[in-house]
């Protein structure tokens, strides 16, 4: 992203109150992730140590800082849906998809994507709709009531092959 | 456009209430978030494409949700003098069904659930709609809604949540005018601490007492924040307050700041919920169009304002000391206390955090009063709650009931019980920083002081209900990891204990359990409660306690005897095929993703242990429930199916 | 001075400032209350969790952090109770889960009765911080609210929980100070002089140049720290500046010397 635009964003944000985490949450929205340089320019831009801005990167769940597949699917893991197996679609997932062992990376964020960046698989605490239970969210999309059965077919319309 | 006079505030009800009586036909889809994911949007789609072919002349519009989730999609109709009808599950099929018979005046069909006659919105009084209808049930006789009592839930499911006319159609902002207009800041200050009312985050501390804390503070600047961080899995109250209601959370919000000299409001919602942000944004917009909010508020010398700020998926956010780190942009760490917000808040300034719901009972106790609002709900413990009723029970929804109200009224008069013809076992209040609490305390009347006594507590009033096929200890596994992922890592009680924790929890469903794990659990447990520095560590061992206390045979079951009696835990179970009931459809060979299952068509299948990876494909797929778990420690196998 | 008011510590009465916290008391009174976040150039975080007294009489009742709770008229705590003894003791058994490789956190668990039955965790030969580590945040703070350089910062949540730069790389912004290393409490972070540059090894093999004394040549301080300091001091002396500490009080104990004989010296 080039300075110009970052200062853009950076603009629209005169009170301090919520001002880094509105600003992070903007650009990636619009790039998919933190990119190291555009963490370089807003620390330059806000005055805020790069070490703060890392720092905040890696401790909220929300923050990628690495670019995410084509499609991503998230499993929630909310307690309505765990009561209805939600960890085994999250198995399930991991296995048609084919993405490495292992719950969670060294930073402690749960992020697996595939090898070929087609697909990235997620988790997320509750998405509040448990009355759905279990749920997946793929692009935005929410399906409810998710069995394992149910997974191939679904995936199938993000052009996953078997 | 702004409002200042109570003859202009008025005329705004008067054109609200067109709205919601127009002398034509009224329809309006659910839409929140569970609405939508329903597939409401696609009704709403249908219903705007016929009533555009047939020329109809409708006012359409989207209401909230009335709290009874899992029969959604649902759709309000209003006819002119009639009783306002709600239809329940309804799908593309049944919208030209429905329309045909409002065209005649009638109500069609068997989608037709239940009748409104009248409606109390409680700071906008009775409104009636109607009567007649014979053949359809009373809203006040279906089991679900006639035990609840909505105070909070008000005008949820019945109001275009995007439409400030009709908020006020409906009473809204007229509890704002008295409170700027006609009341000075103690006399609210004074009618919130008589009210009773106390925090509906979940700590419960009496909320008059915290807004004069605030206001005895000499400050210049002042703020008001509202904990919109719901993060208990299997919550979602505040989530339907704000998509289905945003305004009285302003309301609420500005009558705070008016009382305890604040100007600015910030509203710190999770960013999980972009239904509710793009609500509330478009709800503080039209505020501040009408005068509501911004300058000289009903030609007062109060000036207030709000913003909102989004969360970015910590669930140690919603703790009110790392809220406010959060939003001055440095980590969700959790601060020592004191100095507490009151004192030293936001940008070091007197600050007053309250949840959703705290804010969204204001109104009604400016309107009807401390004394009314009092006398509801049990002793200390004034007012309703709204609980999110989810889990293994019949009616999955939202409920507002009484605070006292014993548990038993909520899972089986409103719930219905079980599903599948299960026997309940437990339920879990609190979210992670709760416990279970099993059937035979289900007398327990639910408010603060009850819960706590028993182990669990209030929280922010999520109530998960747990059946015979759920695992105590895989629960209690499931909300340990979850309490040790959103550590903040602070401090090492939390950090590192709640880690020891989960080890041995998972070791404990692997069938690795040791004999002194119960005493470590209970130890750790203990630690873990008094010395964490914020209520997430000390309130993250309560499912482990909970469950050791009431349920320490699950937990011996699994360390000593290796099996898991529920059947969840996969070490201890194996998936076998029922001989006499297998056809050979060959269903679950050609789905088991590792080829465990042997078996040609039309011959009994069987499953190789050594493959299996216990994904429960089979068991899902299989058309004739011929599949089923049975513990690894059965010697005869036969003999434990006995059907 | 603020307003003095009577503490009551393991049953001795002492004196205290209004709001002074009971664990700067006591290390004041010599009374053994174990600390490890604690500092006293720094508002207290209740981070380590290991100073826990019971309040006997005041608030809040029972088990806290002496470095958080404030002196008023009537506070009375005991340091050694059971309660506190049982829960201190788990406190430094997780810390010895925690950060295996430190001598200090064992003598510490020696000392309050941590008889070890658990097998020692293993040591990660890759941990920049040798498994000493106790995420007490002084590092993190002393960079930050003191030096104001903020270099170093926490990553991540939880128990994944690490301190270092940004992305595990070198430093743009270090001044080579060795603050961090200084308030460390179980000496994790390692620095080294080596010829003309201090390496901070722990953060990252971070470097900083280090300024060659104008009289012996000995390098002695980093370049960015002496324009740190002299950006806050902006008085100081050439001499100061360019010297290393030994050539300096060579230097200026000649020109006191001198000045003592009233020689002046231009």
């Amino acid at each position: 992203m080039q300075t110009e635009e970052i200062r853009e964003i950076i603009s629209k944000y005169e009170d301090h109150s919520g001002r880094i985490l509105g600003i992070l949450e903007e650009i990636q929205d619009i790039e998919g992730y933190l990119k190291k340089d555009t963490l370089i320019t807003i620390s330059k831009e806000l005055d805020v140590p790069l070490s703060q801005l890392y720092s905040l990167s890696t401790f909220y769940s929300f923050f990628n800082l690495r670019s995410l597949g084509r499609h991503v699917i998230t499993v929630c893991m909310g307690t309505a849906c765990h009561v209805k197996g939600a960890s085994y679609i999250l198995e399930r997932l991991q296995e048609l998809l084919d993405v490495q062992e292992g719950e969670v990376t060294e930073d402690g964020k749960f992020l697996l994507t595939t090898e070929d960046h087609s697909f990235s698989l997620n988790i997320a605490r509750c998405f509040g709709c448990c009355s759905m239970a279990p749920v997946i969210n793929i692009d935005g999309t929410i399906y409810g009531h998710i069995s394992a059965k149910d997974l191939p077919e679904i995936l199938k319309k993000y052009d996953w092959r078997e | 456009m702004k409002v200042i006079s109570i003859e202009a505030l008025n005329r705004i009800k008067e054109k609200g209430l067109k709205k919601l009586f127009p002398d034509k036909l009224r329809i309006a889809v659910g839409f929140a978030t569970c609405g939508i994911a329903a597939g409401g949007d696609k009704i709403f789609a249908e219903f705007e494409k016929i009533i555009e072919e047939r020329g109809m002349q409708v006012y359409f519009t989207q209401v909230g949700c009335i709290g009874y989730c899992k029969e959604e999609p649902l759709v309000n109709v209003t006819l002119h003098g009639k009783p306002l009808v709600i239809f329940n599950q309804v799908n593309k099929e049944d919208v030209p069904k429905i329309i045909d018979g409002l065209l005649k005046d009638e109500i069609l069909g068997e989608k037709a659930f239940c009748k409104i006659e009248k409606w109390d919105h409680v700071t906008g009084g009775e409104i009636f709609y109607g009567e007649g209808f014979s053949h359809i049930t009373n809203y006040t006789e279906i089991p679900y809604f006639k035990h609840q009592k909505k105070i909070v839930l008000r005008n949820a499911g019945l109001i275009n949540p995007e439409d400030i006319e009709e908020y006020v159609a409906v009473g809204g902002y007229f509890s704002l005018f008295k409170a700027v207009r006609e009341l000075t800041p103690e006399e609210v200050i004074n009618e919130v601490k008589q009210s009773g009312l106390r925090g509906r985050g979940g700590a419960g501390f009496p909320t008059g007492l915290k807004w004069e804390l605030t206001k005895k503070e000499k400050s210049e600047v002042k703020y008001v924040i509202c904990n919109a961080d719901e993060g208990d899995p299997g919550a979602y109250m505040n989530r339907n307050e704000m998509e289905s209601d945003p305004h009285m959370i302003i309301e609420g919000m500005t009558i705070g700041g008016y009382s305890i000299g604040a100007t600015k409001g910030y509203i710190y919602v999770r960013a999980e919920y972009p239904l509710a942000i793009k609500r509330l944004k478009k709800a503080i917009s039209d505020a501040k169009k009408y005068g509501f909010l911004g300058k000289n508020i009903f030609g007062t010398e109060f000036s207030f304002d709000i913003s909102l700020v989004k969360g970015a998926g910590a669930f140690v956010c919603g703790e009110e000391t790392a809220l406010i780190a959060s939003i001055e942009g440095r980590l969700g760490m959790p601060s020592p206390r004191p100095p507490f917000p009151s004192q030293e808040g936001l940008w070091g300034k007197p600050t007053n955090i309250n949840n959703v719901e705290t804010w969204s009972n204001i109104p009604v106790i400016i309107k009807k009063g401390s004394s009314w609002f009092s006398k509801i709900g049990a002793e200390k413990n004034s007012g309703t709650k709204v609980f999110s009723l989810v889990g293994k029970v019949k009616n999955i929804g939202l409920v507002e009931v009484s605070l006292g109200t014993p548990l038993r009224k909520i899972v089986y008069d409103i719930g219905g019980g079980g599903t599948k013809g299960k026997s309940i076992k437990a339920v879990q209040t609190g979210g992670p920083s709760g416990g279970c609490i099993p059937t035979r305390l289900f007398d327990t009347p639910v408010d603060y002081e009850h819960l706590k006594e028993i182990g669990s507590i209030m929280g922010s009033g999520g109530i998960v209900v747990m059946d015979e096929d759920t695992c105590m200890v895989n629960i209690a596994k499931y909300f340990t990891e979850f309490t040790q992922h959103e550590s903040c890592g602070k401090c090492v009680p939390c950090r590192e204990g709640l880690k020891e924790a989960s080890q041995i929890l998972s070791a404990i469903t692997e069938g690795k359990g040791e004999e002194d794990n119960i005493k470590r659990l209970k130890e750790i447990g203990e630690t873990i409660k008094v010395t964490s520095l914020c209520g997430l560590g000390q309130t993250a061992p309560n499912p482990v306690l909970t469950t050791i206390r009431y349920f320490e045979n699950e937990y011996e079951d699994h360390i000593i005897r290796k099996e898991c009696k529920a059947k969840v835990c996969k070490n201890l179970i194996n998936f076998y095929i029922i001989p006499e009931k297998c056809v050979g459809c060959m269903a679950c060979s050609e789905k088991c993703p590792v080829g465990a299952i042997n078996g040609e068509v039309k011959l009994v299948h069987t499953i190789d242990q050594e493959k299996c990876i216990k994904c429960g494909t089979c068991e899902a797929v299989c058309p004739l429930e011929a599949i089923i778990r049975v513990s690894k420690q059965s010697k005869n196998i036969s003999k434990t199916y006995s059907g | 001075m603020g307003e003095l008011v009577k503490i009551k510590i393991n049953n001795n009465i002492y004196e205290a400032e209004k709001g002074e916290p009971v664990l700067k008391v006591a290390k004041r009174e010599g009374i053994d209350i174990p600390s490890l976040c604690y500092h006293e150039t720094l508002k207290p975080q209740g981070a380590c969790r290991l100073c826990l007294v019971e309040v006997i009489e005041g608030k809040p009742r029972g088990i806290t952090t002496s470095c958080t709770l404030l002196s008023v008229n009537g506070l009375e705590v005991m340091t050694d109770t059971p309660e506190v003894q049982k829960h201190r003791k788990i406190i430094l058994e997780f810390y010895l889960a925690q950060a295996p490789g430190s001598q200090e956190i064992k003598r510490l668990a020696e000392k309050y009765g941590v008889t070890e039955v658990k097998p020692s965790k293993e040591i990660d030969p890759n941990d920049p911080l040798g498994g000493k580590c106790i995420l007490c945040g002084l590092c993190v703070r002393v960079c930050d609210e003191i030096m104001g350089v903020n270099a170093i910062s926490y990553i991540g949540r939880g128990n994944y929980t690490k301190i270092n730069t940004p992305y595990f790389e070198k430093s743009e912004v270090c001044i080579g100070c060795k603050a961090c290393a200084d308030v460390c409490p179980t000496s994790a972070i390692q620095i080294e002089d080596i010829n003309d540059k201090r390496v901070m090894k722990s953060w990252s093999k971070t470097e900083a140049r280090l300024k060659r004394c104008e009289r012996c040549g000995k390098y002695f301080a980093p370049n960015l720290l002496i324009k740190h300091t002299c950006k806050i001091y902006d008085e100081l002396d050439k001499e100061v500046k360019n010297l290393c500490p030994d050539c300096r009080r060579k230097v200026l104990s000649k020109k006191v010397f001198i000045s003592k004989k009233r020689i002046i010296i231009k």
